[in-house]
């Protein structure tokens, strides 16, 4: 598109207050987390740090659970997400092609998951996961999740399976190949970005999720990072330094995950859902 | 055939049997718990039919969350769209590094909220934060402004860093709906000699607002569900100026011993959101067909 010098400059400077507005705070912390107390805190904070220390990170995967929290966080992120994918794919593909009866209905209210507030699931969940022994396990965690995530997942992977090319789906069952195996070969290598995507929700929604893991895990070395970090926040009275290192390093796996596959689920947001 | 329904049943069985476990039975206990007087999690209750319903309609803490919601959930629709709105248009243009501003544009979403709370809190903090030594030296404000101690500036701080958080998801959601619309309808207008803003007017604003509605319906219940956020920064205060819904009922449950009563609010809560979602959708649906 063409376009003249007055619309580039406009163009330009839009682009720069909402790269200000993301950037700039995560700028902040991360660049924060390596000062010095007495910088932290200066009453005109620097832009560019005047002092290098890693004294934080130090106390902070030394003298707290921290380490611990980041490796809980993983294992029930890393499990959330490949339960939900597992789960999802053979659910969004009989939603799309199998017929049985009630799939529109029972589709429409899988969606309406969304609807309720969480916290409405939150208290008779508890008391069933008391009645279960799941209190204080991360099974509970995961268990959650996967459910927080599955909604979305269906919907996404459906809408991907309709953009599979009908005549690739027909090849394959003229082959004889049971519906199965089709699905295994043909169509799932088809819609990886589509399942990029739901990985990446999957994650993303385990990674941050805090409000269930708060009421749900107990003991202190069975903590995510959301709900660990959140009890460093009121463990000491507030010690920038040793907070700024944690948000840091509780950023930086989600950075490294969408850093690898970050444009599939971009693109599957943006491409793939048009149904 | 029948095999093929035996194969649907495995298919689907599993994705239904989680969602009816952890997310069907839990709401029909919570409307059963709202018929009852439990006051401690699992602690027996007897039945005492609507009578929590007649104590949560009369109470003056309910109608001010809901109002509350409402502002909420009403600002966030505001300036999420006007955020989302202004990115999604410019990431449909052509500039270089356009494809990694869509790819990290999202990056607000994809941290932690219990780091996007300290993150801001830092910020917004009297000692060591940006926003007050900055705001003192432009001359907006001569001392340092206490931005959670006051009601109306604890909710506006709350809304903005909800916007912050959720603006960006929207835009690309409302990025996918640019998409759709045919590049050769610009290239006729063009041809026709209509200017930018009559090709914005006359097709990206009609062609877009499907989209819209569509978002604007999950906005809402995506927005009037936030609790987190809330409840870390502000937990409903300061006087309860930013106590939700969500939050109340979170404060009934967890922090009052009043199990069956948040539950009533969280029955509440979900006929209102139900009631929005089929009205909002029906009305959409009327649109589309009077395209």
């Amino acid at each position: 598109m063409r376009r003249g010098p007055v619309w580039n400059v406009v163009l330009a400077l839009i682009v720069l207050f909402f790269v200000a507005l993301i950037l700039l705070p995560f700028w902040w912390v991360i660049s924060g987390s390596f000062k010095i107390p007495q910088e932290i805190i200066a009453r005109i904070p620097t832009m560019i740090p005047h002092s290098f220390s890693l004294q934080h990170y130090e106390k902070l995967l030394s003298g707290s659970d921290y380490p611990v929290y980041l490796v809980n966080s993983l294992v029930v992120a890393v499990l959330s997400t490949a339960i939900t994918v597992v789960v999802a794919i053979p659910a969004a593909f009989a939603f799309f092609r199998l017929s049985f009866p009630g799939r529109e209905t029972l589709y429409r209210i899988i969606l309406l998951a969304y609807a309720f507030p969480s916290i409405v699931v939150l208290i008779p969940l508890f008391g069933m996961f008391a009645k279960l022994g799941l209190i204080d396990t991360q099974a509970a965690l995961v268990i959650v999740n996967v459910t927080f995530a599955l909604p979305f997942a269906i919907w996404m992977l459906r809408s991907f399976f309709g953009s599979i090319p009908k005549e690739i789906e027909e090849a394959a069952i003229m082959d004889g190949a049971p519906v199965a195996t089709m699905l295994r070969r043909i169509m799932i290598p088809l819609i990886a970005p589509g399942i990029a995507s739901v990985a990446i929700f999957a994650f993303i929604t385990s990674w941050t999720e805090y409000v269930f893991a708060s009421v749900v895990i107990l003991s202190d070395a069975k903590r995510t990072v959301p709900v660990g970090f959140s009890g460093i926040i009121g463990q000491y009275q507030i010690d920038w330094g040793l907070l700024l290192a944690g948000a840091s390093l509780a950023v930086l796996p989600v950075i490294i995950l969408f850093a690898l596959i970050g444009r599939w689920f971009v693109s599957g947001l943006t491409e793939g859902a048009v149904k | 055939m029948q095999n093929s329904r035996l194969l649907s049943i495995s298919f689907v069985a599993p994705a239904l049997l989680i969602l009816a476990a952890i997310l069907g039975w839990p709401l029909i206990s919570a409307i059963l718990l709202s018929l009852q007087d439990v006051r401690v999690v699992g602690s027996e209750g007897s039945w005492i039919g609507f009578a929590n319903y007649e104590k949560i309609l009369a109470s003056p803490v309910f109608w001010k969350g809901a109002g509350l919601s409402l502002a909420w959930v009403v600002a966030n629709a505001v300036v999420q769209t006007a955020l989302a709105l202004t990115a999604a248009l410019v990431l449909n243009q052509n500039f270089p590094g356009v494809n990694v501003a869509k790819t990290w544009i999202i990056l607000t979403w994809i941290v932690p909220t219990v780091v996007v709370v300290m993150i801001w809190r830092w910020l917004f903090s009297t000692s060591g934060g940006i926003i007050n030594p900055l705001m003192m030296q432009i001359g907006l404000v001569d001392r340092p402004v206490g931005f959670f101690s006051t009601p109306w500036t604890a909710m506006a701080t709350l809304i903005f860093i909800n916007s912050w958080r959720w603006f960006p998801f929207i835009a690309l959601m409302m990025l996918a709906g640019l998409n759709r619309i045919p590049a050769d309808l610009y290239e006729a207008a063009r041809i026709d000699g209509a200017g930018a803003w009559k090709r914005f007017t006359r097709i990206t604003w009609p062609l877009l607002t499907p989209t819209l509605g569509v978002l604007a319906v999950i906005g809402t219940l995506l927005s009037f569900n936030v609790f987190d956020i809330i409840w870390l920064l502000t937990s409903g205060g300061p006087a309860g100026g930013t106590r939700t819904l969500p939050v109340l009922i979170y404060e009934l449950a967890f922090k009052g011993y009043r199990l069956s009563e948040a539950a009533t609010v969280a029955v509440l809560a979900s006929l209102i959101l139900m009631a929005f979602a089929v009205v909002a959708t029906k009305s959409l649906a009327r649109e589309g067909d009077a395209r």
